[in-house]
């Protein structure tokens, strides 16, 4: 091809791409939502004199100009492609991502975090606790722990325990950490898999002076599971199954949600939630304030009381059968000023599950 | 508006060549000013006056200076015009950097401005001052229509970060230049590839830099490969926008002086400071150093005029002390290159490259310091003070991570690829095959970038706040 016509060809080509892709992007229907990263997308923003001298308005169309981008789906997956294929970085938008299992980069141990929460904790135990409750800690290692061996740079666990043990002197320690390994985890979620928690639940409820009995029977939900960090990695993988375990105490437990300030009736699996955005809000329907779950088939009067995030939800049902009740606490989503006012603490045994990740970023713990 | 971004790829640009074609030859540099300031007021909208009122003051200052019969009159007009144009400079550049200074020397505590940089105003003063100083020189004749002066002064592919158009240079294109499908596909060759320089390598070192910095795991070598990793980041932001602005204005039918030669190839720091951000280094080389004597004077006077320029140099880059420190470093090597180096540096092949990478390598770790304590502990860091450790975990996980984003960026760095690539044009079948490639691979570029910018976020270009 000769030089003179390869610039005229080159000129029209490109000219071609960038109106045909101008044109597009101004008549291309709006989206309201992204699937992938569980979000609502930008729409136009609104223009008006304040909103231009205040220049929101330039900075609002550009996330709706990228929010709104035809086939943005696609890009995002070109783009992860170049960055892991030809690029060869071992992350894309902080997510780690190596023989299928993905994890948040985690590199260090946040001092100031682990204070916040062991503020918190404190607060909570001076506030509602006394000689009649049994107090419990167990932190629940992030997936990045155990992908050192993949490559992954990753804070120091042991580190991060110990400090947060230190802190909480009054409570009694339950380690679980050698109890878990990667296959513990779904592979593109932060969470842990319910059905290989068995041991965890067995020794959780050892420690903590109570009977556990296996009679579960696995099951597996019929939808496919993605978790959150396919959206963020943007990459094209594979689906994940959800196994749970059933059994007819967990069918016949009553679950009560008071997360909208009123009693509402909830289960332990909520099938519904299954197929929602985010399957894994199938264990006890997700991220709530306050649930209290009774098991009329309790052999027992014992109660919990369970301060909480998002990977209690999964384990709790195993430890149903040995309890009358248990109450789960979310203080991400509750002021701990208020619980007062709608638990009782009296003679419960009291356990703080947390993940590693909610600890060492706490800022949302109130 | 930023260059990468949506909005002017997709919405800005595509509108403005449509406009600028479709206009008849007489209206196009009215389309280049409306489209300039729409431009500019997209990013800052308060800060229009701003630029117009250095647009007015200069083609009057101009019209003035041409106009006056008498030497004081046109030295006074001169001067008003320089007066206005470097205290608009000062007072939203530099007012705080002085205040705090006089602060703490004198140790009042005088309350700061805080007033936020326009974007660009050190390029579109520059271009201004020069355009003035040379109307008063007699180097080039005053702008009559103030249109065209002012589409000069504004003209959006330079004007937020260069390069320094001078209007001697350009004045003829202002008024007559040619527009051909051979400038305007080699425009657009030469903005994607800037485009790409900026998005594929500058913003992915970038990251690097920014993690190395909030990572409280600091080892010797990661300062190490923070340091060359932020000098390849600034080379390729910089000549990446350099690139980006040539392209824009070629596509306009305007040719702009290059603005770098691969820096990094050099053997001195003589010859670094000719091949970077040369429209720069040649400004202060015509309207300070050359004033003030330049080298026709003594050698203690020499030596004074280069530290001056450098001081200048620096505080251009920022008002902030470790620039001033970066200018004066650079006047210290540039002194002692003049007085005895040199001569040894041009015999050596090897040692000459080694001294100048790693002269730039640390002088750009003051540069991006926020402080001059930080630059000290950084630099420190690099030869081992502090008690850290020579390596750690995250070192090795980041350089694994961004090691072929480094070695692209390496190679990009020095000319290796451009002569390969002139080598295979002396071949008439090999120059074809280029020809057949070309359009695929610059479509293909276009595509992977739109995907980067529609996954990102992390995008500033560095040159906006000088």
């Amino acid at each position: 091809m000769k030089t003179d016509l390869k610039n005229k060809l080159s000129t029209f080509i490109l000219c071609g791409f960038f109106l045909f892709v101008s044109l597009w992007c101004i008549f291309k229907g709006p989206t309201d939502y992204s699937e992938s990263e569980r979000r609502v997308i930008a729409s136009f923003p609104e223009i008006n004199s304040q909103s231009i001298f205040s220049t929101s308005f330039m900075s609002d169309f550009e996330t709706y100009t990228l929010d709104q981008f035809p086939l943005r789906e696609n890009f995002r997956q070109l783009k992860a492609g170049v960055s892991f294929g030809i690029f060869k970085n071992s992350d894309n938008n902080g997510v780690f991502y190596k023989n299928g299992y993905a994890a948040k980069i985690e590199k260090e141990v946040n001092p100031s975090m682990l204070e916040h929460a062991s503020e918190r904790f404190n607060y909570l135990c001076e506030t509602y606790l006394d000689e009649s409750n049994k107090v419990f800690l167990s932190i629940i290692p992030d997936k990045s722990v155990f992908m050192k061996e993949q490559g992954l740079v990753s804070y120091d666990f042991s580190l991060l325990s110990e400090s947060i043990r230190e802190m909480n002197s009054n409570m009694k320690y339950i380690d679980i950490f050698p109890l878990l390994s990667l296959e513990d985890y779904y592979k593109t979620d932060t969470h842990w898999k319910q059905t290989e928690l068995l041991d965890v639940a067995e020794k959780l409820a050892k420690e903590m002076s109570v009977a556990f009995e296996d009679t579960f029977e696995k099951k597996t939900l019929d939808v496919d599971f993605y978790g959150v960090y396919k959206g963020q990695l943007a990459l094209n993988l594979p689906a994940e199954t959800i196994e749970y375990f059933e059994n007819e105490t967990l069918s016949s437990c009553k679950v009560t949600s008071y997360d909208k300030g009123y009693p509402r009736e909830a289960s332990v699996y909520d099938f519904e939630k299954a197929k929602g955005k985010d399957a894994y809000e199938f264990f006890l329907s997700g991220s709530d304030a306050l649930l209290v779950v009774e098991n009329p088939k309790a052999e027992t009067e014992k109660e919990l009381v369970v301060f909480r995030d998002s990977f209690a939800s999964s384990l709790i049902p195993l430890l149903l059968p040995s309890y009358k009740t248990i109450t789960l606490v979310d203080i991400r989503y509750i002021q701990s000023s208020l619980l007062g006012n709608f638990v009782e603490f009296e003679n419960k045994d009291i356990l703080f599950l947390y993940s590693s990740l909610i600890l060492n970023s706490s800022l949302s713990l109130k | 508006m930023l260059f990468s971004s949506i909005p002017f790829l997709y919405y800005f640009l595509p509108a403005v060549i449509l406009a600028y074609f479709v206009f008849p030859a007489k209206l196009k540099n009215a389309v280049l000013l409306f489209s300039s300031l729409f431009f500019y007021g997209w990013g800052e909208p308060k800060y229009l006056f701003l630029i117009i009122v250095s647009i007015t003051t200069n083609y009057i200052a101009g019209l003035l200076v041409e106009k006056t019969k008498t030497k004081k009159l046109k030295r006074l007009f001169l001067v008003l015009s320089l007066i206005i144009s470097l205290g608009l400079l000062g007072y939203f550049k530099y007012a705080d950097f002085f205040i705090s200074s006089f602060n703490s020397v004198t140790g009042l505590q005088l309350p700061l401005l805080k007033i936020a940089l326009p974007i660009g105003i050190s390029f579109y003063t520059f271009q201004t001052i020069s355009y003035t100083i040379d109307v008063y020189r007699g180097d080039t004749k005053a702008q009559k229509n103030l249109i065209s002066f002012a589409s000069y002064v504004s003209m959006f592919p330079q004007l937020i970060a260069g390069p320094i158009v001078r209007y001697s240079d350009i004045a003829i294109q202002l008024e007559e230049r040619s527009l051909s499908f051979n400038k305007f596909a080699e425009g657009a060759r030469r903005f994607i590839f800037g485009l790409s320089k900026k998005i594929l390598i500058a913003n992915s070192l970038g990251e690097l830099c920014d993690i190395f910095k909030s990572s409280n795991e600091k080892a010797v070598l990661f300062y190490w490969l923070y340091a060359v990793a932020f000098s390849l980041h600034i080379y390729f932001d910089f000549s990446g926008y350099s690139d980006m602005a040539i392209g824009l204005g070629k596509i306009f039918g305007f040719d702009f002086l290059e603005n770098f030669n691969y820096p990094y190839i050099s053997k001195s720091i003589t010859e670094f400071w000719r091949r970077w951000h040369m429209s720069l280094g040649g400004w202060f080389r015509d309207y300070v150093y050359i004033p003030l004597g330049g080298n026709r004077v003594s050698k203690l006077r020499n030596f004074f005029n280069i530290l001056v320029v450098w001081m200048l140099t620096g505080l251009w880059h920022g008002a902030a002390w470790n620039f001033v420190l970066w200018g004066l470093l650079f006047a210290f090597l540039l002194i002692i290159e003049k007085t005895f180096l040199l001569n040894f540096l041009k015999n050596s092949k090897v040692f000459s490259r080694i001294y100048t990478l790693v002269i730039v390598v640390i002088s750009f770790v003051i540069f991006n310091a926020t402080d001059v304590g930080e630059a000290f502990e950084y630099i420190g860091a690099m030869f081992g003070a502090g008690k850290i450790p020579m390596v750690s975990s995250q070192l090795f996980y980041y350089f694994k991570s961004y090691f072929v984003t480094l070695v692209i960026a390496l190679f990009g760095s020095t000319p290796l690829l451009k002569n390969g690539i002139r080598k295979l044009k002396e071949n008439e079948k090999t120059a074809k095959l280029l020809n057949i490639i070309e359009i695929p691979v610059l479509i293909a570029l276009l595509i992977v970038i739109t995907a980067y910018l529609v996954d990102g976020s992390f995008n500033p270009f560095l040159y906006f706040r000088f």
